[in-house]
Parts: C-alpha cells; structure tokens; sequence
C-alpha cells in the first residue's frame, strides 16, 4: 500500500476525523485487497519489454545478413517464433497471471512479424508491404482471445490502421479500397465489448476509447475516393456517429477525458464544420458530385447508423435528450444537399450552426457546471469570429469591437458560474452545520 | 471456457503460424528446385521497407508486349509467356488473361497500362532484398555500369515453374550483385 495513503489516514486520525480503531481497520482491509493482486507494474513492464525485445528482432533481421546461408537465415527466423509460441503456450496451460499472458503474446506477435519477414527476404518474395501487414494481422488475430491479451488487441488494432491507410492512400502504384480494415475491426469489438461490460471506467477501456474511434477516423481516408467532397461528407457523418456512440448508455457514467468518442466526434464535428463556414468552400465545390461511387455508400451507409442511433435516443429518452452536436451531421446533409446552389445561403446557415454549437456548448457547460464544456463553447464562437475576420470586409473597429466582446465573454462567463458554484458550496455547508 | 480448450485453441492458431511461413519456403523451394532458370535484363534501385529492410527495386527491360486487345486494363493479372532469344536472355512469346496450351513457361505479371496497341505489364519479382550497408552501393554500382556500354551486363536470374517465380540473383559483369559491391 502507498506510504501516501498511510499518511492521509494518520492525518485523518490527528484531526479526529476517524477513530485510531478505524485507520487500523481501513488499513488492514486495503492490505488484505492487495494480497491476491498481481503487480499492475509488472505487466506493463513485461509488455514494454517484450515490444522492445520484439521490435529489436524485427531490425536485427531486417539487416538482411548476407553472409548467412539459406539454411541458417530460415532457421534464425523460426527460433523467436518458436520460444515465443513455447512461452504463450506454458503461459495457457499453467493458467499463468495477465502479465505472463501480456508479455507472451506481445513477443510472439512480433516473433510472427520477424519470421514472415525474414522468409520474405529469403527468397525475395514480392508484394507490397500491405499484403505482408495483411498475413501478420491474420496469423495474429485469434491470439487476442486465446491470450486475452489487451496489448495484443492494442497492437492488431494499430496494425490494421497502419494497412488500411498503406493499401488505400499511401501505395500510389495500385490504390485499393482495404475492405479488410471492417474485418479486423469486427474481430477485435468482441473483446473490447467484453472489457467494457466488465468495467467501463478501467484503464484498459479509456485507451480503447480513445484508440479505436482514432484508428477508424485515421483509416477512413483511405476510403475516400478521388473525390475530395464526398470525403468531407464521409468525415462529418463520421464524427456525428462517433460522438452518437460516445452519448450511449454504457458511457453515461465514464468522465468525458476518458471518452474518446465523445471528444474526437465533437472537435471533428465542429473542426469539419468551420471549414464550410468560409464562402471559398462553397464556391470551389464541383457542381455535382459522383452519386454512384463507393465513397457516396459509404457516407450513405454511415449517415444511416447515425439517424438510427439519434432515432433510437429519442425513442427511448425524448427529444429534450439530445443536443445540438448530436444532430448537427443531419444540418450538414440538409445544407449540403438542399441548399448548397443558392448564393449565400449554405455560408449564412453554416456559421449559424456553428454559433448555434458554441453557445449551446455553453449552455450544456453552464448546466453541468463543467468550466471544461463551458470554455470550449466560448472557444468555438471565438474561433468562428476569428475564421469570418479572413473573408469579411469588416471594418478594424468593429472587429476590435467584437474581439473585445469575446474576451469580456470569457470573463464573464466564468466569473459568474464560479460565483454560482461557491454559492452553492456554501448552501451545502450550511445546510450541514 | 476450460483452460484446455483455449490451449487447444492456441495449439492449432500455433501450427498456422509455423505452418504459413512454412507453406511460403516450401512453394519457393520448389520453384528453385525444379523450375527453369531465365535472365531478364534489369536495372535496379534501392528503396526501403519498414519491416524487412533494404532491397532494391528491379526495374525489368521487358515490360511490354504487342497485342491489339483494349480489353486489358490496369490491374489485370497476365500470363507472360517466356522464351530465351539468341543472346540467351528471356524474352516475350505471348500475353494472355488465360492459360494456353502452349509448352512455354510462363509467370504472372499486372498491367499498368495498355496504349496503342501495346500492353505494359509489371514482373512481378521485382524486389531484391539486401545487406542495409550494400543496397546503397548496388544502385550507384549500377549507375556506373549504365553510362557505359556494359549495359547488357545486368541480368537478374529468376526460377520459373508453373507460373510461379523466384528471384534467386542479380548479377553484374557475370558475378552476383553482393560480391561485386564488395569489390
């Protein structure tokens, strides 16, 4: 147990907070939690190792030894698989802790990556790098559920971004779309639905709110077709729909630091959001776009699940539960298809979804006493003024004017919810004296 | 789950592991085996692959073929079919989308473009992999073959067995490529 800890409750004892009696019963009740524990520390420091080992194979061979025969290279690329195989399999069977489980598959992941390589190398094998990073996923895949291994998800979860993104966008000579991604994606939500059903709140769910939603937002560019409008469209729809699923039931209860859906739909909304707030936007946009294209499915396919989830919201909770950010994709399609020919309007109609955003950020701030929420409200409506200073005659004065608004705003707006917030810390104290 | 399972489980995920890369030497080993032996004129340069290394891209002299067909399109897989001309060099018989009757070897190229007439195609073993401190030196040892007339004194040997191929060497002025740089 911490010595900080100790410290607290000796400090709770002096002050005569607590009985002496009860410090002595809190304090044996912590130790005797911590028996049975296996050592956090340890697994992390297992899993780092084994990486860096793993990795460190990975470019010893890479070095491509001249000098070794065919035999000795194709030996030299089975030793680390098999040890790491041996470690995983005794890990298993001796029903060994995580951080033997973590640490095993962590090497043997990259033992796998070696091996493939080397033989690869070998016998100069062509192929690009996808279809090498598309074996390594495949041969590693099943390890995440015999291991239960969160740095292995963790590892295939990256990969899988890094070959969506190499098949889709960075190989110039012969651009796929890496359908695949889908596949291993699916592969890994069973295990993650599995760990947020045991604890939302644990360390291992937040990375994996945040990686996930990350590695699908990184991979759908690699589903943009040539045409660079519909990406805009497949990228808001996406950020409605992450946001959509951070506002689910089963994060109710999660802070918003650990919910990464919830932040990267917001920023990627609003972000996405801000760009069609300038009249050049609108003024470049090609007069129609490709309505039979994989990138218009997709946005279609996407802008479905999202209605639903809003669907399904209201259904069960009411319209009072949903706010604007939820929402605002469906006010994107609207302009977008509706009203995008029609001189100012879509300009006019996106600044005041953008407006309408901040200030309800604001308001949603002000409700929660969330100084977080209320600020990054206060910090759309700034940046939205500041983006309108590039492409508005205004004249220096009246923009002076309004700069000097905002920051009164800011002021103001804080000033007053801490005055509220003390108010009613002072309420609550009265009310226990 | 019993434990029993899940080790049954990694077992078999175990043996695929050994089992693929095992599957990959096997096929290559064949093709090395038994395959008949062919030299395609080259020129290489040397790129890097995050995973496996140096190796240098070889960039073949027969990348072309006569055939009045639009139908071939990029990213079409072809049949290239082989013979040795007079200098004792592979050379083009015959393209084709299927398999023909005919006794030639053959292996599988992707057109990258189809243009008057003529169909442009990618061999596919392309990738020579090298020592990280030698592929540098390969391509600028390359480079100053190209400016004078040895230029025919670049080959690479590849393997070939029922369309399947292997790229065993790439040789410089009749020695492989990792000797001469040592030179």
């Amino acid at each position: 147990m911490s010595s900080k800890f100790n410290k607290e409750l000796q400090t709770l004892v002096r002050d005569k907070v607590i009985s002496p009696e009860l410090a002595d019963k809190i304090e044996q009740y912590y130790a005797t939690k911590d028996v049975g524990k296996p050592n956090r520390l340890f697994a992390i420091f297992g899993v780092f190792g084994a990486l860096l080992v793993g990795a460190g194979i990975i470019l010893m061979l890479a070095h491509n030894w001249d000098d070794f025969s065919r035999a000795t290279k194709t030996i030299l690329a089975f030793v680390p698989l098999l040890i790491g195989q041996l470690i995983a399999g005794y890990a298993i069977l001796k029903e060994k802790s995580n951080a033997w489980k973590e640490a095993s598959g962590t090497f043997l992941f990259f033992a796998v990556g070696a091996c493939i390589a080397l033989i690869s190398q070998i016998y100069n094998i062509p192929g690009e790098l996808g279809s090498y990073l598309l074996t390594w996923i495949v041969l590693c895949l099943p390890l995440i559920y015999l291991l239960r291994s969160h740095a292995v998800t963790l590892l295939i979860i990256i990969l899988s971004t890094y070959y969506a993104v190499e098949v889709g966008l960075w190989n110039y000579r012969s651009r796929q779309t890496p359908w695949l991604y889908f596949v291993f994606l699916l592969g890994v939500i069973p295990y993650y639905w599995m760990l947020l059903k045991r604890n939302v709140s644990s360390n291992a769910v937040t990375i994996f709110n945040w990686i996930l939603p990350g590695s699908i937002a990184i991979a759908l560019s690699a589903f943009v077709g040539r045409d660079g409008t519909l990406g805009f469209i497949m990228y808001i729809t996406l950020f409605g729909l992450l946001y959509n699923i951070g506002r689910l039931l089963i994060f109710k209860e999660l802070r918003t630091l650990r919910n990464g859906y919830l932040i990267i739909g917001s920023l990627g909304t609003v972000i996405c959001l801000l760009i069609f707030t300038f009249k050049w936007v609108w003024d470049e946009l090609p007069g129609t776009s490709d309505y039979g294209s994989q990138s218009w499915y997709i946005a279609l396919i996407l802008f479905v699940i999202a209605i639903a989830m809003v669907g399904f919201k209201i259904w069960k909770n009411g319209i009072k539960a949903i706010n604007l950010f939820q929402v605002a994709f469906i006010g994107f399609w609207v302009v977008y298809f509706a009203f995008s020919d029609i001189g100012v309007l879509p300009v006019v109609l996106m600044n005041m979804l953008v407006l309408t955003l901040g200030i309800s950020a604001i308001k949603i701030g002000a409700d929660k006493f969330n100084f977080g929420i209320l600020n990054y409200g206060l910090l759309i409506i700034s940046v939205l003024i500041a983006c309108r200073f590039f492409d508005t005659a205004m004249s220096f004065v009246i923009r002076g004017i309004l700069f000097v608004l905002v920051g009164a705003g800011f002021f103001v707006t804080n000033y007053i919810m801490l005055k509220r917030q003390q108010k009613i810390k002072k309420q609550l104290k009265d009310l226990q004296v | 789950m019993k434990t029993i399972h899940i080790f049954i489980g990694f077992l078999v995920v175990a043996l695929v592991q050994i089992f693929v890369p095992a599957q990959m030497i096997w096929e290559q080993e064949g093709v090395l085996e038994s395959g008949t032996v062919y030299k395609f004129k080259t020129r290489p340069v040397d790129p890097t692959d995050p995973f496996r290394g140096k190796y240098i891209t070889l960039q073949y002299e027969i990348s072309s073929f006569t055939v009045a067909d639009t139908s071939y399109v990029h990213g079409d897989e072809i049949k290239v079919y082989l013979e040795n001309d007079d200098h004792g060099f592979a050379k083009v018989v015959k393209v084709s989308k299927e398999l023909l009757d005919i006794k030639n070897d053959y292996v599988i190229a992707k057109v990258t473009g189809n243009y008057k007439e003529v169909v442009y195609f990618k061999l596919p073993f392309d990738r020579f992999y090298m020592e990280e401190t030698k592929a540098y030196d390969a391509e600028q040892a390359y480079r100053k073959m190209n400016s004078d007339t040895l230029r025919d004194n670049v080959h690479a040997l590849v393997y070939v067995k029922d369309g399947q191929s292997v790229l065993k060497d790439v040789i410089i002025e009749g020695i492989p490529i990792q000797e001469y740089v040592e030179k």
